[in-house]
């Protein structure tokens, strides 16, 4: 974990030094002189030699304070506090229909398997994942919102109770998102399972392929199942940053594309941390999960 | 049936409540339908599955009693048909049931303003940007404000009595300020009660926009221009000084007088004290709020932030009505075309000021377009997209007039231009190769198509509205030409375009900027002129321009005030970059000329210096004069005094709203 | 859990030589090319595909829409005989910029995931082969890679790197080898203290002849899907990377700026843009779809007795 840590870190000060040279031009605004562009220099802490930089940064890590944004001079924890809120009631709820859905969708399409309904559920699950994201986005906010005008457009309202409607479109857009490569993967996942040999030793002995499907398979494909939805979370943070900048939802993705745009450094920098961590944490909680289900791991 | 699902929660929102009942009624019994199908479905899959798919006789009547049990209904579709039916109809009812609350209230006078980007902070000294301005102008006030109706722009005292008297030299300006006016009520006053102003205050607000550690972009209203101000930067920067050590150039006689001495003349003093930087802060509250006065801003303006949760990140702010504001009275005067317009009604009367501002940030086009159609937004800028739906001949189109809407037209007062890296070995020192660039520049279909016709070609640096404009003036290597500018290109020794190097293109990466490059490129493609496109986000851009990578790069000078000098500016060597004449464009002869304007009072001996200097500029073509932008804005007939104004953004005392119009036509939306 | 026999693992064959020397018309490949032409849907995306390569050399070789940059009459022409999704705003054949968005998407797609390909296996091998202190620095690059968000990672290198397609095939490249990189790992120490290669190491084989002739070809499967997986991912990259305005010069047609087009002209509403792009990725993309799903199954040889 911490070298990794060390490693994210250190690629994101090499990746954005090289992606902009000098920030302070940018801050010194449209009437700079370059004794002023020095001065912001110093106010930013650019002066200094790099490692000393790179040094600043691991001290806010562990001191989780990153400062103030250089674009909007706000507080960043306040942001991201904002921020969390808000991608995370655009995230979670679909996040967690998808997996119910798609659980069951393919349990039915593995229980089927090689027969039509099987290949339906492929072929469209895999059509459905042939159309760009961006499609999906552009037509549904075109179509449901602006021309049979179902949902608000685009906005927010921070509060619980006035979020959700403009978070309706959202969520069904990110559901339909998520479905087909869902599907495909808990289907595989059970396929998977389908093979082993308790299965067959399960036939042997006269169980029907239903009995099967339900007391035996079902059961142990859970942990794999479960695996790859605690894999699956750290999507729960970086949420959909294209929803987020369609629909106005002023969430953690949006606010990272906007710090790009801006070369915010601090904010690029709370940020990364803050999403590589949730990445470590989430596999390891997957390792975790797996080995605690499954005393078999140990021997693979 | 799913055809008529949408149709019916479209004519939810404008039916009565009895037919919303019943549509909702029906809309369960078409569900329970789907239900039902459902089920038959179901037992349609079980005879099928007891036939074919399960092979061995002998579990068939197993099977068939498993299938009875709820464990396999798991495996039916239909259970999922119902799920997505139920999830459906739940989220249809509860929006339903939220299209029955609205109702509009016809005692509400709130403004509400849209914003075309998020608001960055309220700090005076950091409001660089447009959209962060446009809430400060209503919170803080400065010494000097536009005039509202009159055009051209004209100045007028704010919290000053009256305009400053100026000595013969033009070195010393004296400003009365403005008794009892006062802070907002804040806790950062001993008793919670805004303190009167004083010509302290201005000093002190002056000094932290001039302190380095502050590092503001706003400094350069006074860089240079204040007896000892300079000095005193260099010794703050330096660790020596001490921010209350006094400036020569700042002085308060007495509480409601203010002397600012210059170092040299500077005729646009006056202009920059009614920018947003200029304003009067309280010591006090920045004392008290340190890097946290962003979010509490206390200024003597007519509105204010009650409350820092008033203003909801990336979404809104809500400003309150001052109670304590000094009151003022509407214009009497406005321009020609004002008293028809129905803008000098109230003339003389006291301003009502609504109770609430509401400023609403919508960063893309449609959102903004949508809510304005939908009443929630007084106000908008048409988007291209649906210029040709709102705006026919420069009438607006008799739909949208019947509900109300009226259009306004103002120019904006800026230049959009395509600018030529003077440095660059090719492009800098070849005038005729630039003037082939300009002469193959189709302006005249750019203005059609991406922007609906809405700007006026610009024949040279300085925009419509200003000293110096002259409106017969044609620049002769302004119009499309693209014959002539073969010739052209071939004079500057490349025919055909060969012999040239592949040149690059700098632009924005939004859709718009890049789609006006590819047309200019397009243009110049056709005379043989081999170019790349290189987008950017906005800091790359800068970088790029101010370190003198950009070879050609298209941007936009808006004024920062309604002075020529603004735009001349551009092409002063002393200001070449990181400064603002971003070509790097040299010229001794211009120089001499713009520096003598300087010296010079608005009048007609400067207007001629400033045509001179034009024709300097045309001659050389640094850049590419591209075009004056013209805003079209919808208004809802219920919104009155409404004239926008494009020097300054506190305009919003003086617009009221009609809350009885508004209840009668809002719903009629 | 020896499910993973090797190709060669027939009863007879001795388990000492290597795949290349068993019958031919019994090795994995052979097999899988059975089964894929057995299949209809494969074949069909095969030839879907194959029509858009040759779609997209036509084009780029000017057979095809020889002059895509050019304007053709007025904008927003409605649809046509002669333009069927009409004009674009600059009046240019939106037909046409499909067309020619076919060939960036598949030339994003090939070259990226080869350089995925490349980057995964070579140090997939040499972590899952020699193991130890370079396996560990192996992995922890990799973890460190897939630990930072794509949406960080691959703009900021097309900041670092500039526009262009070239950079997008080496952005997309550098940052999509990690799966394939973490499954060759796996399958090289699965395979590589296997019989057959300690039989090889026995007979005095080199690490490069073991690693080459004879681990290799093993795991080439994976590599194959992966390359499969790997392509659709890059198209779908691309088309965000430039509609984001950080991927391909807006001189090279492409379907992500098709779509950031289209987002405006939807209010007109002009539908040509969003209809041409997303019809012309959506066939692409579900033909190697399809293809890819038909590879892995026939590669698959837990599948084998389906």
């Amino acid at each position: 974990m911490i070298p990794n840590l060390i490693g994210i870190t250190l690629l994101t000060f090499i990746l954005f030094h090289v992606m902009v040279k000098d920030p302070a031009t940018r801050f010194a605004g449209k009437y700079a002189t370059a004794e002023r562009v020095e001065t912001i220099r110093a106010e930013l802490g650019l002066d200094r030699p790099l490692h000393e930089q790179y040094l600043f940064f691991l001290k806010q890590i562990v001191t989780l304070d990153f400062g103030r944004s250089w674009a909007t001079k706000q507080k960043i924890t306040t942001m991201i506090d904002d921020g969390f809120s808000a991608t995370l009631s655009l995230t979670i709820p679909p996040f967690i229909a998808s997996i119910i859905f798609s659980v069951g969708l393919a349990m039915f399409a593995a229980y089927h398997r090689g027969g039509f309904v099987d290949k339906a559920v492929v072929v469209t699950c895999l059509a459905m994942m042939s159309i760009s994201s961006l499609v999906y986005i552009l037509f549904l906010q075109n179509v449901l919102a602006f021309q049979w005008g179902l949902f608000p457009v685009s906005g927010w309202d921070p509060s619980w109770t006035g979020r959700w409607e403009y978070l309706l479109l959202p969520w069904i857009i990110l559901f339909v998102l998520l479905l087909g490569s869902d599907i495909l993967v808990y289907r595989s996942v059970i396929l998977d399972e389908a093979y082993q040999d308790y299965v067959r030793t399960a036939r042997a002995k006269g169980l029907s392929n239903r009995a099967v499907y339900t007391k035996h398979i079902l059961k142990n494909a859970m942990i794999p199942v479960i695996t790859m939805i605690v894999i699956g979370m750290p999507f729960l943070i970086t949420g959909s940053f294209l929803i987020e900048s369609f629909f106005g939802i002023p969430g953690l993705g949006g606010m990272m594309l906007k710090a790009l745009n801006e070369s915010d450094f601090p904010v690029i920098k709370a940020m990364t941390v803050i999403i590589s961590i949730a990445y470590m944490f989430f596999n390891l909680l997957a390792d975790i999960v797996y080995s605690l289900v499954d005393p078999r791991i140990r021997l693979r | 049936m799913l055809g008529c699902a949408p149709a019916s929660t479209v004519n939810m929102v404008k039916a009565s409540n009895h037919m919303k009942l019943q549509m909702l009624f029906d809309l369960f019994v078409m569900l329970y339908l789907l239900a039902l199908m459902g089920d038959r479905f179901d037992n349609y899959r079980a005879d099928h599955y007891t036939t074919k798919s399960l092979k061995p006789a002998s579990v068939t009547v197993k099977g068939m009693r498993m299938m009875c049990s709820k464990v396999h209904r798991f495996f039916q579709l239909t259970t999922f048909i119902k799920g997505l039916a139920l999830c459906v109809a739940v989220s249809l009812v509860t929006f339903g049931l939220t299209g029955c609350t609205k109702k509009v209230d016809d005692t509400d006078t709130t403004i509400n303003i849209p914003l075309r980007a998020n608001v960055k902070g309220l700090d005076p000294i950091n409001a660089n940007d447009l959209y962060s301005s446009m809430v400060i102008q209503n919170i803080y006030e400065g010494l000097l404000d536009y005039h509202y109706l009159k055009r051209p722009y004209e100045l007028k005292p704010l919290l000053a009595e009256e305009m400053p008297t100026v000595s013969p030299d033009g070195l010393t300006y004296t400003f009365k300020i403005r008794k009892g006016v006062r802070f907002h009520d804040n806790p950062a006053f001993p008793d919670g009660k805004g303190r009167e102003i004083t010509a302290e205050d201005f000093i002190y607000s002056w000094k932290r926009l001039a302190d380095p550690r502050n590092a503001s972009e706003g400094y350069w209203i006074f860089e240079d221009k204040i007896k000892g101000l300079t000095e005193w930067v260099n010794a703050i920067k330096n660790k020596t000084g001490d921010f209350d050590a006094p400036i020569e150039g700042l002085q308060a006689p007495d509480k409601h007088t203010l002397v600012i001495k210059l170092t040299q003349p500077y005729y646009q003093l006056q202009y920059v004290l009614a920018m947003p930087f200029a304003v009067v802060v309280p010591k006090e509250a920045v004392e008290k709020y340190g890097a946290e006065f962003l979010n509490n801003p206390v200024g003597t303006g007519p509105f204010m932030l009650e409350k820092p949760s008033d203003w909801i990140r990336n979404s809104k702010i809500t400003l309150k009505r001052n109670p304590n504001w000094r009151g003022e009275t509407y214009p009497t005067e406005g321009e020609p075309g004002d008293k028809e317009a129905g803008l000098l009604e109230d003339a003389g009367k006291p301003l009502q000021i609504a109770d609430q501002l509401v400023f609403i940030e919508l960063t893309e086009d449609q959102p903004r377009w949508q809510n304005f159609m939908k009443g929630n937004l007084e106000w908008v800028e048409i988007p291209n997209d649906n210029f040709d739906s709102a705006v026919k001949n420069d009438k607006i189109v008799p739909e949208l007039a019947a509900k109300g809407i009226k259009l306004q037209i103002s120019s904006a007062i800026e230049v959009v231009y395509t600018a030529f890296n003077m440095n660059d070995p090719i492009l800098g020192k070849n005038k005729d190769l630039r003037r082939a660039f300009a002469l193959a520049s189709n302006i005249p279909v750019r203005i059609q198509r991406f922007y609906n016709g809405r700007a006026l070609q610009a024949q040279g640096p300085i925009p419509p509205g200003l000293d110096g404009y002259d409106p017969d003036f044609k620049n002769p290597w302004g119009q499309f030409d693209r014959e002539k500018a073969k010739e052209y290109l071939a004079k500057a020794g490349f025919p055909e375009g060969k012999g040239l190097p592949e040149f690059t293109y700098e632009t924005l990466a939004d859709s718009k900027s890049r789609q006006i490059t590819e047309f200019e490129v397009q243009n110049w493609a056709a005379m043989g002129i081999k170019m790349k496109i290189s987008t950017n986000t906005w800091p790359q851009f800068q970088e790029k321009i101010k370190n003198g990578q950009a070879q050609i790069f298209g941007l936009a000078w808006g004024a920062d005030y309604p002075d020529a000098q603004n735009f001349l500016q551009l092409f002063y060597s002393k200001n070449v970059s990181p400064g603002p004449n971003d070509s790097g464009y040299k010229n001794p002869e211009y120089d001499k000329l713009y520096e003598a304007s300087l010296k010079l009072p608005p009048g007609k001996e400067r207007t001629e210096l400033y045509k001179k200097m034009r024709d300097i500029l045309i001659e050389d073509m640094p850049w590419i004069f591209g075009l004056h932008r013209l805003n079209y804005r919808l208004t809802h007939g219920w919104l009155r005094n409404f004239k926008y104004n494009e020097m300054t953004y506190g305009i919003y005392k003086y617009v009221r709203v009609d809350p009885k119009k508004r209840a009668e036509l809002k719903p009629k939306l | 859990m020896e499910t993973h026999a090797q190709p060669n693992a027939q009863p007879n064959s001795s388990e000492l030589s290597a795949p290349q020397s068993t019958n031919r018309r019994n090795s994995l490949w052979w097999d899988a090319y059975r089964r894929l032409k057995r299949d209809k849907v494969a074949v069909i995306s095969f030839w879907i595909i194959v029509a858009y390569v040759i779609m997209a050399i036509l084009a780029k070789t000017g057979l095809l829409f020889p002059d895509v940059n050019a304007s053709v009459g007025d904008q927003y022409m409605p649809f046509s005989l002669e333009h069927p999704f009409g004009t674009d705003i600059q009046g240019r054949d939106i037909l046409a910029r499909a067309v020619h968005g076919s060939a960036t998407a598949l030339s994003v797609g090939f070259i990226a995931s080869g350089i995925a390909l490349i980057i995964g296996i070579a140090l997939g091998a040499l972590a899952g082969y020699y193991g130890g202190k370079i396996d560990a620095l192996i992995v922890w690059l990799y973890t460190t890679v897939d630990s930072i968000p794509y949406i960080l990672l691959i703009p900021s290198l097309t900041f670092v790197l500039g526009r262009g397609l070239v950079n997008v095939y080496i952005a997309v490249g550098v940052t999509s080898w990690v799966t394939l990189c973490r499954l060759v790992r796996g399958e090289f120490m699965k395979h590589k203290s296997r019989d057959y290669v300690l039989a090889a190491e026995a007979l005095g084989a080199s690490h490069a002849r073991k690693i080459f002739r004879h681990i290799l070809p093993n795991v080439a499967h994976i590599g194959f899907v992966q390359f499969g997986l790997g392509f659709v991912s890059a198209i779908k990259f691309e088309v965000i990377l430039s509609y984001l305005g950080v991927g391909v010069d807006p001189t090279t047609p492409s379907w992500g700026i098709m779509l950031d087009d289209a987002k405006l002209e939807l209010s007109r509403p002009f539908w040509g843009n969003l209809l041409a792009a997303t019809l012309f990725m959506f066939f692409l993309v579900l033909a190697f779809n399809l293809f890819n799903d038909a590879l892995r199954e026939s590669l698959d040889p837990k599948l084998k007795n389906k």
